[in-house]
């Protein structure tokens, strides 16, 4: 009780209308778990290692799992890392062109948090080349979207 | 100027772009207060956007922390060595002591990097938008340009001092 | 292409414009500056400050002028006040009750002019109406289910149905029927239900980010809105939904039904866009007021001197070179990298639109007033 006069007497009000991290989620109807993605990371991997880029790209910006929980999205994000990192400086702007404009901004997603976390970091150069081929194709736009955007990858 | 810069600095204009998309925003939290969002305790979730991270190496990282009326934008500069590290605090203290001179610049920068701006409504208000992304670009660059200029300096005076010193001893 | 889409500019303060109306008759123009609301007088096209309405002692919001010439003002400093216009051409102040303790955000009066909604930060809308016995204006609150600031309403033509957004990502449609002012009538065989008791939420659209501007088109029961992520929306009472993005990725600040099927947005990027109904659903029209250089100096400019850009082997498209060059040119100019010769009329973000002329429910000249202080007019 010492320092009573630093009680938030507004968090105790119901009526206070404030809205949590947890609130301004959008609403999901499920939870994806990474049992589910499993088929999905083994069919990257194997597009991957195959050699097709392109398909490998465009499947991994396509329905991200927004409603998993933490660890299933980093689960994920690893291995679009990976994607990302193993496809060639010169082909990037052709697959970057290629994808819709719903890729493109999941693609953004991605990159930031690339280079959120020191995995990314390690690797900035790569993902500062894709970032610039995003933006030379679309503009500010999917930046716009990513910062207001609540779904998370 | 390395290759890698020019891709670093486009995101960073990106995003800054993006961001700066700001509106006069009186606070719903306390009465008759208007204040930047992004520096305030916040207890309303939904005013505070996604933050930027744009890194291009583990040491040399921007982070952009938008929201509806403020972006705070923070700056790490690379530090290779101890003197770097020395030149830079010193010169970012510089700076910040004179930060009313700046407008945008913070006094302090938040944990973790070396020099923070902070843009609210106002700012875009009276200036460009365009200019101050310009701004921000800038001194980026001349950081970097400074911080290595300071470092030849100092060690080329370091040498100068140490043949003068030791000559003393060199028959 | 600039000289055709604009009209007039009226550079009138030095300070942020946050709205601006004209009168019935485009007479009058009243605008918000700073604690202030400014009304000029059009006299042979230039306008004059005659009358300067100062009880606000913080920031001036919003200001809306109702079809019999009141004036209503609301400020950050939780007061609204409606002004009476007397003879002598002053104006007469009456507070309103809004009873709210945060900021008002917008405020628009009804149609019919006898009553209108008053946003706030207090996650309230008021509706407030005169009250003859009384000789004051009090007000009705929609409370729930808002959970954030709301930034701007819009009213049906019927008086009734009041659409508002915010920044809790909703964009809800109510009911502001007041007894005693609005009859059943108005909403007989509306497609948004049958029953609209005071308060009552009618639909809510979830769209996630911010809304900036929502406006009705009430001969086609749609509403628009514009959001923070830098996309126009149309929904209509079938539960229909339309997005179209802006074209530079910036977001909108407001916008503007021009007919049944086309509207025009402005925000961020400082000029009008006007965008149409095909049958695909909404897309991009056209720019209005679009300087043709900045498409490059927008886009492409990393940073200001670099010549490396000459020799990366690597995808060097069409515009990459020129920018390069242009680039190069700059060397000498730093400091001024970004001076466009002709710039767009508004120099700073555009905060609303309002109709101007019209002809046959289609808007030929439309009013938009900015961050830098200036109110322009624009040919459609």
């Amino acid at each position: 009780m010492s320092d009573w006069r630093r009680i938030d007497i507004d968090a105790f009000d119901p009526e206070s209308g404030r809205l949590t991290s947890k609130d301004i989620e959008p609403p999901y109807p499920s939870q994806v778990t990474l049992q589910e993605l499993s088929t999905k990371i083994s069919q990257l991997r194997s597009l991957a290692s195959s050699g097709d880029a392109k398909s490998a790209v465009a499947l991994a910006v396509s329905d991200p799992p927004y409603s998993g929980d933490e660890s299933t999205k980093n689960e994920y994000f690893k291995v679009v890392l990976e994607t990302l990192s193993n496809v060639r400086q010169a082909d990037i702007s052709g697959i970057v062109s290629g994808l819709t404009p719903i890729q493109q901004d999941v693609l953004v997603k991605y990159l930031y948090k690339g280079m959120s976390i020191p995995e990314g970091q390690k690797q900035g150069g790569i993902l500062l080349a894709w970032f610039e081929r995003v933006t030379q194709v679309a503009g500010v736009r999917p930046v716009s979207h990513f910062i207001n955007d609540r779904n998370t990858v | 100027m390395s290759q890698s810069l020019r891709p670093y600095l486009t995101a960073v204009r990106y995003s800054l772009e993006a961001a700066l998309t700001l509106t006069n925003f009186s606070s719903q939290e306390v009465e008759r207060h208007n204040r930047p969002e992004i520096e305030v305790p916040n207890t309303s979730a939904e005013l505070l956007l996604q933050p930027m991270h744009i890194a291009r190496s583990e040491t040399e990282q921007v982070l952009i922390e938008p929201s509806v009326n403020s972006v705070r934008i923070s700056l790490m500069v690379k530090q290779a060595d101890e003197i770097e590290q020395i030149l830079v605090h010193k010169f970012t203290m510089f700076l910040e002591q004179r930060a009313e001179a700046f407008h945008i610049l913070r006094r302090a920068p938040i944990k973790g990097y070396s020099i923070s701006f902070l843009i609210t409504n106002k700012h875009t208000e009276s200036m460009k938008t365009g200019k101050l992304v310009d701004f921000i670009i800038e001194f980026m660059e001349e950081v970097d340009k400074e911080i290595s200029e300071m470092k030849l300096f100092l060690n080329a005076r370091a040498r100068f001092v140490a043949n003068e010193y030791l000559g003393e001893f060199v028959y | 292409m600039s000289s055709q889409s604009v009209s007039a500019v009226f550079k009138l303060v030095k300070a942020p414009i946050y709205s601006h109306c004209f009168s019935q008759d485009k007479s009058l123009l009243a605008v918000t500056c700073k604690n202030d609301c400014l009304i000029y007088r059009f006299t042979n096209g230039s306008p004059q400050l005659v009358a300067t309405l100062s009880n606000h002692d913080k920031t001036v919001t919003a200001v809306d002028i109702s079809i019999h010439g009141r004036i209503v003002t609301c400020s950050q400093d939780r007061n609204a006040y409606v002004w009476e216009p007397l003879s002598d051409g002053t104006y007469k102040p009456t507070l309103v009750l809004l009873r709210i303790n945060r900021a008002a955000t917008c405020v628009s009066w009804a149609p019919s002019g006898y009553k209108f909604a008053v946003g706030s930060s207090a996650r309230i809308i008021a509706v407030c109406y005169y009250e003859q016995e009384n000789n004051w204006w009090v007000s009705k609150h929609i409370k729930k289910p808002i959970k954030s600031t709301v930034g701007c309403l819009s009213w049906h033509s019927n008086g009734v149905l009041l659409a508002s957004g915010g920044t809790d990502g909703y964009m809800r449609i109510f009911s502001g029927f007041v007894k005693g002012l609005d009859s059943k009538d108005a909403v007989a065989g509306s497609p948004w239900g049958d029953k609209f008791p005071f308060g009552a939420l009618v639909r809510e659209f979830y769209h996630g980010s911010y809304i900036e501007d929502v406006e009705w088109r009430s001969s086609i029961e749609s509403i628009g809105y514009v959001s923070h992520e830098g996309t126009l929306n149309v929904v209509d009472a079938n539960n229909n939904h339309s997005q179209v993005n802006a074209p530079d990725g910036l977001p909108f600040n407001t916008l503007l039904w021009i007919n049944d099927h086309e509207i025009l947005c402005a925000g961020f990027s400082n000029h009008p866009v006007l965008f149409a109904e095909a049958t695909g659903g909404w897309q991009f029209a056209k720019d209005l007021d679009k300087p043709a250089s900045t498409d490059l100096s927008a886009h492409n400019t990393g940073n200001n001197n670099n010549n490396e850009d000459l020799d990366e082997s690597e995808d060097v498209s069409a515009t990459f070179g020129i920018s390069a060059l242009r680039k190069f040119k700059q060397l000498d100019l730093k400091g001024k990298v970004s001076t466009d010769v002709n710039e767009t009329a508004h120099e700073n973000t555009i905060t609303q639109l309002l109709p101007y002329q019209e002809t046959n429910g289609q808007v030929t000249q439309a009013s938009a007033c900015g961050l830098d202080g200036k109110v322009v007019i624009y040919n459609i």
